[in-house]
């Protein structure tokens, strides 16, 4: 389960997605009623959160520093400054729904039938997303280019408007529907933005790390009620991390030129498989 | 938009928003709160955030002299 968290927690194919439906096909025993069970994913979303502070910990001195700095001048002179108050803006949003809609939300939709549905609309989104990209590229004329070229006519994340990093904040309340991959829709609203993809990753993995360090913080003292194995889910959120730093390192890598359509592929078929084995009980 | 009623406007809420932060914490408040009994620190860390987030932008919105 650390692995697979940690893993599918970056991938834009849903890490809630993923739990809900793999335990359900491989008839694991896990328990989501289960007292122990909540103490557990928290360990598990900070070894994802450790993860990115550690693959960004540069970036995250420079941010804190702009973000102090900023604050107290009350203006924006450097690109770190903006990617400080940007990052605010956006988890601004996302922190407000998902403190007030996220348990309720997903209680609603927690079976592997509704989380295998979602990954297939997940897919689609992830190809519409795409296909915006393309219709972009085609009016600046970039299509005739090669995709590192295309991709550097794009913008840096420090370029894009409050607003738009408002929405992409609020576009992560989608993700509380078990299937719909927060990274995706972050990443997706970076394109739509005038991103790079890599640069769209990045401020999506930014993004991430205050809302999943603050919410595992907030849960923190449930790890020290009683009937907590604490040291098997010590190593599962450690490999969740080294999972997570994996997958990071090579998405940023794969998006210097790569699209999300593969990752839509594998949900639209990952979703239709899971509902046929859900369905004939394999 | 710089001007010192929008600003001092932002930093009152910034005041009402850690109020309402201190009364989730002390278990005062529990609206919108999924148990109807202790601290929601939740809750708290949100309005503190949303507090904070206010008094920068009043600092932003405050007309600067040169």
């Amino acid at each position: 389960m650390g692995l697979l968290q940690g893993a599918t927690e970056l991938f834009p194919v849903s890490s809630l997605g993923h739990s809900v439906i793999i335990p359900s096909l491989l008839h694991w025993s896990f328990k989501q009623s289960d007292p122990t069970f909540v103490p557990f994913l928290v360990l598990l979303h900070l070894g994802t959160a450790g993860a990115l502070l550690v693959l960004y910990r540069s970036q995250w001195i420079e941010i804190s520093r702009g973000f102090f700095t900023a604050a107290v001048r009350g203006s924006i002179t450097t690109p770190a400054e903006r990617l400080a108050m940007l990052l605010l803006t956006g988890t601004i949003p996302a922190a407000i729904l998902g403190v007030f809609f996220e348990t309720r939300i997903k209680s609603l939709f927690a079976s592997a039938y509704v989380a295998a549905g979602f990954l297939v609309v997940n897919g689609v989104l992830l190809f519409a997303f795409e296909q915006l990209r393309r219709r972009a590229e085609r009016r600046a004329a970039l299509d005739t280019k090669p995709r590192e070229e295309q991709e550097l006519s794009f913008a840096q994340a420090e370029r894009i408007s409050f607003f738009a990093a408002a929405v992409i904040g609020a576009c992560q309340a989608l993700a509380f529907l078990p299937g719909i991959s927060r990274s995706g829709v972050t990443i997706g609203g970076g394109l739509l933005a005038g991103l790079r993809h890599q640069e769209a990753a990045r401020f999506s993995f930014l993004l991430a790390t205050p809302t999943i360090l603050g919410a595992g913080i907030v849960e923190v003292p449930q790890l020290f009620s009683t009937g907590v194995p604490l040291g098997e889910y010590l190593a599962a959120a450690v490999l969740s991390g080294l999972a997570a730093y994996a997958s990071a390192r090579f998405l940023l890598r794969y998006f210097r030129s790569g699209r999300l359509d593969p990752y839509g592929w594998y949900c639209v078929a990952a979703g239709v498989a899971s509902l046929a084995l859900l369905h004939f009980s394999l | 938009m710089k001007s010192s009623p929008f600003a001092i406007g932002l930093a009152v809420l910034g005041v009402v928003f850690l109020i309402v932060a201190a009364l989730y914490a002390l278990g005062v408040l529990q609206l919108f709160a999924s148990t109807s009994s202790g601290p929601h620190f939740k809750h708290a860390i949100l309005f503190a955030v949303l507090a904070v987030a206010s008094f920068v932008a009043a600092n932003f919105a405050r007309p600067k002299t040169a």
